[in-house]
């Protein structure tokens, strides 16, 4: 088990492109470590770096306190599950889970015995003979997660192990790692796009755009405070609603204008507000859907917005109402019971303790710091 | 017009697989029927009578110890091309996989030789052989020195040498394929699970490569018994018959000696020699392949 320490780390490829910038992270021992964020953010290219697969252009990568840049991938005691689970595929299962120890010329009974004690674990002892292709989906993911796990590496790095299965599985298996990680302690690094996967897996997420660390902290952390427009909207599903809103400071009270709905703050962020000058200027106001109010006799109230529902999804336990409020799509996540239809007009009540606020200009947080 | 029904399918059958199949009758089976007809004939190659002599020329055909000696020859030239040209262009395509500069330039390269027809091929290094190395060879030793292609065991190395030269970058294009489909994934499963290259290479590449190691040995194979055009022009079967391979024999007895039916008895012998190792070498190497 180990620390990893990424300091300064850059990554430029050979055509120019700018993949990484300025990459700086601790990863303290049994941490399991999300890096999540759209397609082309660069977190495949760090996890890359950090399994010795792609250089790094600048910058200093520590495992445990020694420099790891220029050790080769076999050197730096890592296991790593690849999104297509890169079995190999003229090997059996058994032949596949042992074949590093092999490499590293462990003794062939103590190969076995490894190999069967984590075989039991992933229930994989029945498949120990077949080879890959005579496997499911779900079961050539577990021997590739077994594969990891009989080495006992120092780090286990998982490259989006969960996107070739269907939705199912995919929630399975999410907690089959997820009880892993609890049982071995491992520090694991985890890269995703589902930030599903990323909330309910990661003790801490890192948030990535454009090659960009965004933000870093614990799930609770970014999807109450986070730092900027793209973290709040990436953070959450469905995503946080956005609505321009104009700032109005009167005394030390501030109010938000949507449309004809108004918004009183409350006193602490009527403060940043007022001290940050915002008074007549456009911000971004956000609210996660689940924040809004039943939009049921409301009208007339304090702080609520008016939205026309042109949508209305039942997903059983909950319900989504897809609704335009001042021009701009909004989301409200509502109780089954609540009976506005598609056509209706609702009244939301909006929680202000839970309203972001972000400058439209910079999109960065006005009420948190990264 | 329903389209379930046997006329329909056999139609659609006939309509793609017609024409290719009326012209592999003509050109391949007929062809191959009447040679076997033949060789229950004394056909002398050119009167118009063919009289029957049974399975006279089979027996003249084992008798004929020029013919077995050809086989052999054919045997061991075609051991060492076989073994030479698939690892010389095993090497070349991890070359031109390897990420070197220009490497679309040296498969070009490489694959050109393939484009030559035998026979300019067999000129070509005829003239390399028989004035470029003596010349050089004379520069360096002062003396007077033999052209390799008059020596015995020389024309033969120089025939295994040109068809390695000409092969070899065929073949490269189906192990360059053959590399392309070894995913990266895998390669790097295998560095990080500590293989060096070399092990990477043996314990994983060359394993997944096995489809492209069965098809290069059968082309080879069946490419070297029955090399005639190289072995006409570059060394004629000289000195003294030593390179005559069995192709040139079976020529030479049809065409030359007119005993067509012991010729065609012959060549259907070569046929079923070749086809006996193409098919047991095709069979043995089917078994160990894996789809990835």
């Amino acid at each position: 088990m180990a620390s990893l320490s990424l300091k300064h780390i850059e990554k430029i490829y050979e055509n120019g492109y700018h993949a990484v910038h300025d990459f700086n992270l601790e990863v303290e021992d049994k941490e399991f470590i999300i890096f999540v964020g759209p397609s082309g953010c660069g977190k495949s290219t760090t996890l890359r770096m950090i399994a010795g697969l792609e250089d790094i252009s600048e910058g200093e990568f520590l495992i445990d306190g020694v420099k790891m840049n220029d050790v080769e991938p076999k050197d730096r005691d890592i296991a790593m599950v690849f999104q297509s689970y890169a079995l190999y595929p003229h090997m059996t299962v058994r032949d596949n889970m042992g074949f590093a120890l092999k490499l590293r010329n462990v003794p062939k009974e103590e190969i076995d015995k490894k190999v069967d004690e984590v075989a039991k674990i992933l229930d994989l002892e029945k498949l120990l003979d077949r080879k890959p292709k005579a496997l499911s989906g779900g079961q050539r993911q577990r021997v590739a997660m077994g594969r990891a796990i009989v080495r006992n590496p120092k780090v286990f790095l998982m490259d989006e192990p969960l996107s070739n299965l269907d939705a199912k599985l995919r929630v399975q298996m999410r907690t089959e790692i997820a009880k892993l990680h609890e049982r071995l302690g491992t520090t694991i690094i985890y890269v995703t796009h589902d930030q599903t996967e990323a909330m309910t897996l990661g003790t801490r997420i890192v948030v990535m755009k454009d090659g960009i660390v965004q933000q870093i902290n614990t799930p609770e952390h970014l999807y109450n405070k986070p730092c900027n427009l793209f973290v709040a909207g990436f953070i959450g599903s469905p995503q946080m609603n956005f609505l321009d809103a104009v700032v109005e400071v009167k005394g030390n009270d501030a109010f938000l204008h949507i449309g004809d709905d108004v918004l009183k703050m409350p006193a602490d962020k009527a403060k940043i507000l007022k001290d940050g000058g915002y008074d007549g200027k456009t911000v971004v106001f956000g609210i996660r859907p689940e924040h809004f109010g039943d939009g049921r006799g409301q009208e007339g109230k304090q702080n609520t917005l008016k939205c026309k529902v042109e949508v209305r999804e039942l997903l059983g336990a909950e319900v989504f109402l897809y609704g335009d409020i001042n021009g701009k799509q909004c989301t409200a996540r509502v109780d089954p019971e609540v009976d506005l239809v598609n056509g209706m007009e609702a009244t939301y009540s909006v929680d202000m303790r839970k309203i972001q606020l972000f400058d439209k200009e910079t999109e960065k947080s006005l009420l948190w710091a990264v | 017009m329903e389209r379930n029904t046997m006329a329909y399918k056999s139609k659609q059958f006939l309509m793609f697989a017609g024409p290719a199949l009326i012209l592999f009758c003509m050109v391949i089976i007929i062809p191959f029927i009447y040679g076997l007809f033949l060789t229950f004939t004394s056909w002398d190659g050119v009167s118009a009578e063919k009289p029957f002599v049974g399975f006279a020329n089979y027996v003249s055909a084992f008798k004929d110890a020029y013919f077995w000696s050809a086989i052999g020859r054919t045997i061991i030239y075609s051991a060492f091309a076989v073994v030479f040209v698939n690892v010389v262009a095993f090497l070349l395509a991890y070359m031109v996989t390897s990420g070197v500069k220009g490497q679309n330039f040296f498969r070009a390269g490489f694959f050109i030789p393939n484009l030559i027809g035998g026979i300019v091929l067999g000129y070509v290094w005829k003239f390399v052989f028989n004035r470029a190395f003596v010349a050089i060879g004379e520069a360096i030793s002062g003396g007077t020195v033999p052209s390799l292609l008059s020596t015995t065991g020389g024309a033969m190395f120089c025939l295994i040498l040109v068809s390695v030269w000409q092969y070899a970058g065929y073949m490269m294009l189906i192990y360059v394929a053959g590399f392309m489909s070894v995913s990266d994934s895998l390669k790097e499963a295998a560095m990080i699970d500590g293989c060096t290259p070399s092990q990477a290479m043996r314990n994983v590449t060359i394993p997944l490569m096995r489809t492209s190691f069965t098809t290069c040995i059968f082309l080879s194979i069946t490419r070297c018994f029955v090399v005639y055009d190289v072995n006409l022009s570059l060394t004629k079967g000289e000195p003294f018959f030593s390179s005559v391979m069995a192709a040139m024999h079976v020529y030479n007895k049809a065409f030359t000696y007119k005993d067509y039916g012991t010729g065609q008895a012959e060549a259907l012998i070569l046929f079923i020699v070749c086809a006996i190792i193409g098919i047991t070498q095709v069979y043995v190497s089917k078994k160990g392949e894996v789809e990835a």
